[in-house]
């Protein structure tokens, strides 16, 4: 059994590709993240969204930093610590968003 | 002048008719021609006058009487007679005055005073000189002149009555003068003291003797002048030498030579100028008298000048003649005596000549007769079993032997006395006892022979005067006769006072003495042959010496006897001392026994009697049965010390004393007998006299001088016979003295005698030396520098030394040694300084006997004062505590040993403690043990615990050989033993250190205390087995071993003793996540409480599992334990626990609160639901309590075995519970369960059992997974559900479930890329305000290499980022990671 992970790949009205992912990225599951971020094409940066995401450990972050010159993130605090802990706010743009702010929209 | 010319008269006139009272002085009255008189004619007298002369010569008195103006001179015819002379009868009618003109001065004034006064006059012998023989004469009258009255009362004359005393003065003067010549012969030695008392003497007389002369006729025949009395010596008259053929001789001194006296008158030139003396004239004739010697010619003359105023009549030449036959008789007296004391001297030599000769016979007698009779003795013992001629032929000997001794004796005894050497020493005593208890000592003898004995004594009034060895001669002789001669009837003796004497008579009913033979009874040698006696022995001589003895106490003996009807001695002895010397008298002595002198004559006297067998036997045991018993009342054997030069003597006295039952030893000389002496105190000691380097009169002084040996009574023996000798013995200082030869018996006697009196004698000494010699304590006189100066037989006893080493001078020999033992040594000090400085005290000091033995003695001492030397001294007691001591110190050391064995749980402690005690009991330098499994040794056990010498290993191993509990001791450093050891043989050794020998009470002590030490180990051993048995029973009952996660459970059974008790504890899985949780507390202990414990912990268990809840499954145990004896009254706690939410339901039954302490440390009691214990109320409903256990807080049950304590309230104990799981909140819940039981066991062990039950919400995580990356999400939503049961924050929650996640899939990448499906675990445990979380897989890690792998690296930091600590355990067989993270607040 893998971890459960949606990954929804939008276009926002402005063109800007979006990833939504909901559930939680572990290293079962990180290599979809990782397909899902390699196919978005067109503009960069791709918004990642991961308000939904209530898990991610090391693997997903190196997804996440293997793609990170052409992402941006959307997270919830819960994601905070190991965001800031990994240092990938150094290396991409991370959205903070309020607890309660449950859509960038 | 006389008128002597009266021619025939005619009667008297009548008016004179009372002249006719007498008839011649009357007519002569008659016939004065009274008409010249004053008084005229006798018819004109007055009545007065008449009578008066009437009177006068009617008397036949002497009288004469004086009248008138001229004092006309009456007399009588007794007046005519006696006094008048030849004035009559010139005289009558004359007046006084004319008739005694020559006495007129003298009497004259007498009559005046008559007359004026009329009081009468009284003269007695007044000296007058009468001239009426016709010449002055010497007269001597006592007369009265007494007034006449005339008829109208005025004294008118007087009347003289007289009686001439003439002849009785001048008689008496004379007697007088013959009394002193004759008095006091013993101041007259010598002739020229004869004479010098003679003359004084007749000096004393110069009224009859107005001078003497005295001459001596020399063996020439001159007469030599020797006395002169009354008359200068230079006087013509006195001339040195008369020779009878000078014709110029004063006195005719041939004549004189011949005998013949002479009336010499004293005329001629060589007479002129006499002296006078007491007389107006001088003498005119003197009476030469010879000094008559009987049969031979006179020895001299003496002339006596003759009183001119007395007649030379008959009277007077017999006084001269006597006066000179006295001065003859003192001449002869005193010349006699000179010739005497020649002829003493003479006999003196000769005495001294015949004592020498009788010393030397007896000498020569007395030791070959010791030396006959001894042996003799010693014959008869060993031929007591020859044939009766032998024995009769000894007898023969002996009895003769016996004889002959006393014939010796007593011969000396005469010579003695003829030589005045019996030198006695009159005592006064009272007659009547002292006899009465000699004759007591002849009892047996008279009751053997059948004869009744009469003994007659009741004290005398007065002391009569006796030397007690001659007095006993007397009676013992005396009564030896009686008894002789006596074989029916009865002996008397019979003592009586008469006047001015004692009287002693000893009678018999015996055969009496011919009448003939009793003038020469008491002559010596004389022996009356009579028909009958009991013995044929005597020598004849013993009434002979009797009759001296008697005679030197001033007193006779006399004897009556009628043949066939008795005898009867009568002794008298005078009263009072004056018939003796004053210097042989001495005061009264102390009342002695009867010397040993009666007993020869009791033992011969028995030897007469029939059926006595010891007369034939002889034997010494006879002797020994006999009077001569040595030891009074069975005591202990007397000791006596013989000291004699000669061997055959020697071994004769050993043999004897032995014999008679003495304890004999014997030294050759004075100086061996002085080193036994104070060696070992004899009783008495019998020395010759006469040996080489010590003499026995020096050895006698020595003892003597010696307060040690003072009281030892001496006997010395002598072949000097004599008093001298005896004397020179007895004044040295012996006791006693006898002279060789000596009958066995004598000697037995003496010894007996000597022993006895010198017991009485030294009474005092002997009751104090017998009481201090009897302690059994050791005594000790000590003086003031704390020398010891007298102890008893304990003492030296106790601690070896005996007191010929007197004084021991500190420090004493038996102080320890100093550098070997300074403890001892310093006590043993502490306890003197003591002794000298105060004086008092008392301790128990370690010493060392002579022997080198340690002694321990309890020692007390006092101050007194010497009463004799005012001298401080100390004396104590002391007793020998060794085996007190050791004894103390053993059962101290085993009480020690088995209190502290008592008190080890385990043989290890319990060994422990026991070298502990050994270490103690000698201060020793360590001690230590092996135990031993075969040839190896465990580790070394020490006390003090340290490094071990290897001298010490060494004495283990060696050890081993020896056999169990016997001591093996050291020369120098100790000792040590071997015992049995529940793991095996176990060695210990006792190290003293440097040169501290392990003795014999110390070895004891040690086999001693290894016997407890090894039970006591082995006992611990099995204590520690039932323990460990009781607790794998409990726990077997408690199960179940997997105790669902989360909860802790203990059970501790009660310390001491070890027993299973009633409590549980009970967990039971329900359906879902409830658990029921018991814990339960059965009354009673042992095995009946731990029954009824499982019979309700099933009931309990199987009505949780049908869902009952608390207040159900109490209410069905109520029935249930009301049915089960000993059930009644269990408490119990019961509760269902939901640990998804912590909900717990409970009931309590009589149970002690649960505590549930919260993660922030607040503690709330679980008091709800409570009721009474189970059975108490059957029926009655139960209560139940909910509450909620919030996240990582902490539930405690237990049983009141946790939290009671003795005299202190419950809730102390519950607090006490509640603070330490406080403390403990954030400790894992297995260490806070060892943690409760260790912070709440009281010193000694829990009083009860306890069980107790831990339990905190939520339970641990535990998670297994195969090692797929699938399985994570599985883990991580397990993980995140345990987690909000912790109730953390949702960071922590995330950032935990990061890390976990991180660790688990380190685990699943890396640990088993080889072998997937491999099963990792993980595992989370909160507590108050941590958590940890362990991950562990079967496989190895990479080390991390970020270049390499970036991500995995990535990993590992965020974990450590995440977490507050992660530990990553690498291993063989797999790694395990640690993560802990605390909770914030």
């Amino acid at each position: 059994m893998t971890a459960p992970l949606t990954l929804v790949a939008s276009e926002r009205h402005d063109g800007t590709p979006v990833l939504e992912v909901a559930g939680e990225i572990d290293m079962s599951n990180a290599s979809a993240l990782d397909q899902a971020l390699s196919q978005t094409t067109g503009r960069v940066p791709v918004l990642v969204d991961l308000r939904a995401v209530d898990y991610l450990d090391s693997a997903g972050l190196t997804v996440l930093f293997t793609h990170a010159s052409r992402i941006r993130l959307v997270a919830n605090p819960l994601l905070e610590p190991v965001l800031t802990i990994s240092g990938l706010v150094e290396v991409t743009t991370v959205e903070k968003i309020a607890p309660d702010e449950t859509s960038p929209d | 002048m006389a008128r002597d010319d009266h021619p025939e008269r005619g009667p008297v006139a009548s008016g004179a008719a009372f002249f006719d009272m007498d008839g011649e002085v009357g007519r002569d009255l008659a016939a004065v021609d009274w008409g010249a008189t004053p008084l005229g004619p006798p018819e004109g007298w007055p009545q007065s006058l008449r009578t008066a002369v009437s009177i006068l010569l009617s008397s036949r008195f002497s009288m004469w009487m004086a009248w008138g103006p001229q004092l006309t001179f009456f007399c009588n015819a007794a007046y005519r007679r006696d006094t008048l002379g030849r004035k009559y009868p010139w005289a009558l009618g004359r007046s006084a005055r004319e008739v005694w003109a020559e006495i007129w001065d003298d009497i004259g004034p007498r009559i005046d005073a008559v007359l004026a006064t009329g009081k009468a006059t009284w003269d007695e012998a007044l000296l007058l000189f009468l001239e009426r023989a016709g010449y002055p004469e010497e007269t001597y009258h006592t007369f009265s002149y007494s007034p006449l009255r005339d008829d109208d009362g005025s004294v008118v004359g007087m009347l003289c009555v007289v009686s001439e005393d003439t002849d009785r003065v001048i008689g008496e003067r004379r007697m007088a003068t013959l009394r002193d010549l004759g008095s006091d012969p013993r101041a007259v030695r010598t002739e020229l003291e004869m004479l010098a008392f003679a003359c004084r003497q007749l000096g004393l007389n110069p009224r009859d003797l107005p001078f003497t002369l005295t001459y001596l006729f020399d063996d020439d025949g001159l007469a030599r002048l020797v006395g002169v009395t009354g008359i200068p010596a230079g006087h013509p008259a006195v001339s040195a030498v008369e020779s009878p053929g000078d014709p110029d001789a004063l006195w005719p001194v041939a004549a004189l030579a011949r005998g013949e006296p002479a009336l010499v008158p004293l005329d001629g030139a060589r007479f002129a100028d006499l002296p006078t003396g007491i007389w107006p004239e001088p003498p005119l004739r003197a009476l030469v008298a010879p000094l008559l010697r009987q049969g031979e010619g006179p020895y001299g003359f003496v002339v006596a000048a003759l009183n001119r105023y007395r007649p030379f009549d008959d009277g007077y030449r017999g006084f001269i003649e006597l006066a000179a036959g006295h001065v003859a008789a003192g001449i002869s007296a005193a010349r006699s005596y000179q010739a005497q004391q020649r002829r003493a001297e003479e006999l003196a030599e000769l005495d001294r000549a015949k004592t020498v000769f009788f010393s030397n016979i007896s000498h020569e007698f007395r030791t070959p007769l010791t030396l006959i009779t001894g042996p003799l003795q010693e014959l008869r013992n060993t031929l007591a079993d020859a044939g009766p001629q032998v024995r009769q032929d000894l007898e023969v000997v002996h009895r003769n032997a016996l004889r002959l001794g006393k014939l010796v004796n007593t011969l000396l005894d005469f010579s003695r006395i003829e030589a005045s050497r019996m030198q006695a020493r009159y005592e006064p005593v009272d007659l009547a006892a002292v006899t009465a208890e000699l004759a007591s000592v002849f009892h047996s003898a008279i009751d053997k022979a059948g004869l009744t004995f009469d003994v007659d004594c009741p004290p005398l009034a007065e002391p009569v005067h006796v030397d007690r060895s001659m007095w006993e001669k007397v009676i013992l002789n005396l009564l030896s006769n009686a008894l002789k001669f006596t074989f029916d009837g009865s002996i008397g003796v019979r003592v009586r006072g008469e006047d001015t004497h004692a009287v002693v008579t000893v009678t018999d009913t015996g055969i009496g003495i011919p009448a003939e033979e009793l003038p020469r009874l008491f002559e010596r040698f004389h022996r009356i042959e009579t028909a009958r006696s009991r013995s044929n022995e005597g020598s004849g001589i013993g009434l002979a010496l009797v009759q001296e003895l008697v005679g030197l106490h001033g007193g006779t003996i006399t004897a009556d006897s009628a043949e066939r009807a008795g005898t009867t001695f009568t002794i008298r002895l005078p009263f009072g001392s004056a018939h003796l010397a004053a210097d042989s008298l001495v005061p009264a002595r102390a009342a002695e026994a009867v010397s040993a002198t009666a007993d020869p004559f009791v033992q011969e006297a028995l030897r007469w009697l029939p059926g006595d067998d010891s007369a034939v036997e002889g034997s010494a045991a006879d002797l020994s049965a006999g009077p001569s018993r040595p030891a009074p009342g069975g005591g202990a054997p007397i000791r006596v010390l013989i000291a004699d030069d000669n061997r055959d003597m020697r071994e004769y006295l050993a043999r004897l004393l032995e014999g008679a039952g003495y304890q004999v030893s014997a030294v050759a000389d004075g100086l061996q007998a002085l080193d036994a002496v104070r060696a070992a105190m004899p009783d008495l000691v019998i020395s010759d006299v006469m040996m080489p380097h010590l003499d026995g009169l020096a050895l006698v002084s020595a003892l003597r001088s010696d307060p040690q040996t003072a009281g030892v009574p001496v006997l010395l023996l002598s072949a000097r016979a004599g008093q001298e000798a005896s004397i020179e013995g007895l004044a040295a200082g012996a006791d006693d003295y006898l002279v060789k030869p000596f009958t066995a018996a004598e000697l037995l006697a003496r010894a007996r005698a000597n022993v006895e009196l010198a017991r009485m004698r030294n009474h005092h000494n002997r009751w104090r030396n017998a009481m201090i010699d009897s302690l059994q304590e050791g005594f000790f006189v000590a003086d003031e520098n704390g020398a010891v100066i007298e102890i008893n037989a304990a003492f030296a006893d106790i601690l070896g030394y005996a007191s010929e080493g007197l004084p021991y001078a500190p420090e004493h020999p038996w102080w320890p040694d100093e550098s070997a033992d300074p403890q001892a040594h310093a006590m043993v000090a502490q306890a003197f300084t003591q002794l000298v400085e105060l004086g008092r005290g008392s301790s128990v000091i370690p010493v060392e006997h002579r022997e080198g033995h340690r002694v321990w003695i309890a020692i007390t001492f006092n101050p007194v004062t010497d009463p004799d030397s005012g001298r401080r001294r100390v004396v104590g007691t002391i007793r020998d505590v060794t085996a007190e001591h050791y004894l103390v110190q053993r059962e101290s050391a085993l009480a020690a040993l088995t209190m502290r064995l008592s008190q080890a749980d385990d043989p290890p402690h319990a060994l422990a403690a026991g070298l502990e005690v050994l270490q103690e009991v000698w201060h020793a330098r360590q001690v230590v043990a092996a135990i031993w499994t075969g040839d190896t040794p465990s580790e070394l056990v020490s006390s003090p615990p340290g490094g071990t010498r290897p001298e010490t290993r060494e004495k283990l191993t060696a050890l081993r050989q020896q056999p169990p509990l016997r001591p093996y001791a050291s020369e120098t450093d100790g000792a040590g033993i071997t015992l049995e050891h529940p793991d095996g043989l176990l060695t210990v050794w006792v190290d003293l250190g440097e040169d501290r020998p392990f003795t014999n009470e110390d070895q004891t002590l040690l086999a001693l205390l290894a016997g407890p030490l090894g039970q006591g180990l082995h006992r611990v051993h099995q204590l520690d087995q039932q323990r460990e048995a009781a607790m794998a029973l409990q726990h077997a009952i408690l199960g179940p071993s997997e105790l669902p996660d989360g909860f802790a459970v203990r059970y501790e059974p009660a310390g001491r003793p070890l027993e299973v008790g009633g409590d549980w504890y009970d967990i039971v899985p329900l359906a879902g996540e409830h658990v029921g949780i018991v814990v339960g507390d059965c009354v009673g202990r042992g095995l009946q409480a731990a029954v009824v414990m499982g019979q309700l912990r099933s009931a309990c268990r199987a009505l949780l599992l049908q869902d009952a809840g608390p207040a159900q499954v109490f209410t069905a145990l109520d029935r249930f334990a009301a049915l089960i004896p000993g059930a009644r009254c269990t408490t119990a706690f019961c509760g269902i626990l939901d640990t998804a939410t912590g909900e717990l339901v409970y009931s309590s039954a009589g149970h002690p609160p649960g505590i549930l302490t919260h993660a922030d440390g607040t503690t709330v009691l679980l008091e709800g639901g409570r009721s009474t214990p189970l059975a108490v109320r059957p029926g009655h409903p139960r209560p139940e309590a909910h509450c909620v256990m919030p996240a990582r807080s902490t539930l405690l049950l237990y049983t009141d075995g946790l939290v009671e304590r003795r005299r202190r309230p419950l809730t102390d104990g519950i607090d006490a519970a509640c603070a330490t799981v406080q403390a403990g909140r954030s400790a894992l819940i297995e260490d806070l369960a060892s943690d409760v039981m260790a912070g709440l066991t009281p010193d000694g062990g829990f009083n009860d059992d306890v069980a107790l039950l831990l339990y905190r919400q939520p339970a641990p995580l535990e998670v297994a997974f195969p090692a797929e990356s699938g399985q994570l999400a599985f883990v991580r939503s397990a993980l995140r559900s345990w987690l909000t049961r912790c109730q953390l924050a949702p960071s922590l929650v995330q950032n935990v479930l990061v890390a976990a996640g991180e660790a688990c899939a380190n685990a699943i990448e890396h640990g088993h890329r080889n072998a997937p499906g491999e099963t990792i675990r993980l595992r989370a445990v909160a507590t108050g305000s941590d958590l940890h979380l362990t991950v562990a897989d079967s496989g190895r890690w990479k080390h991390p290499e970020p270049e390499a792998n970036p991500h995995r690296g990535r990993g590992v930091a965020l974990m450590r980022a995440l977490m507050h600590k992660v530990t990553i355990h690498p291993g063989v067989a797999g790694t395990t990671v640690d993560i802990h993270a605390r909770i914030p607040r």
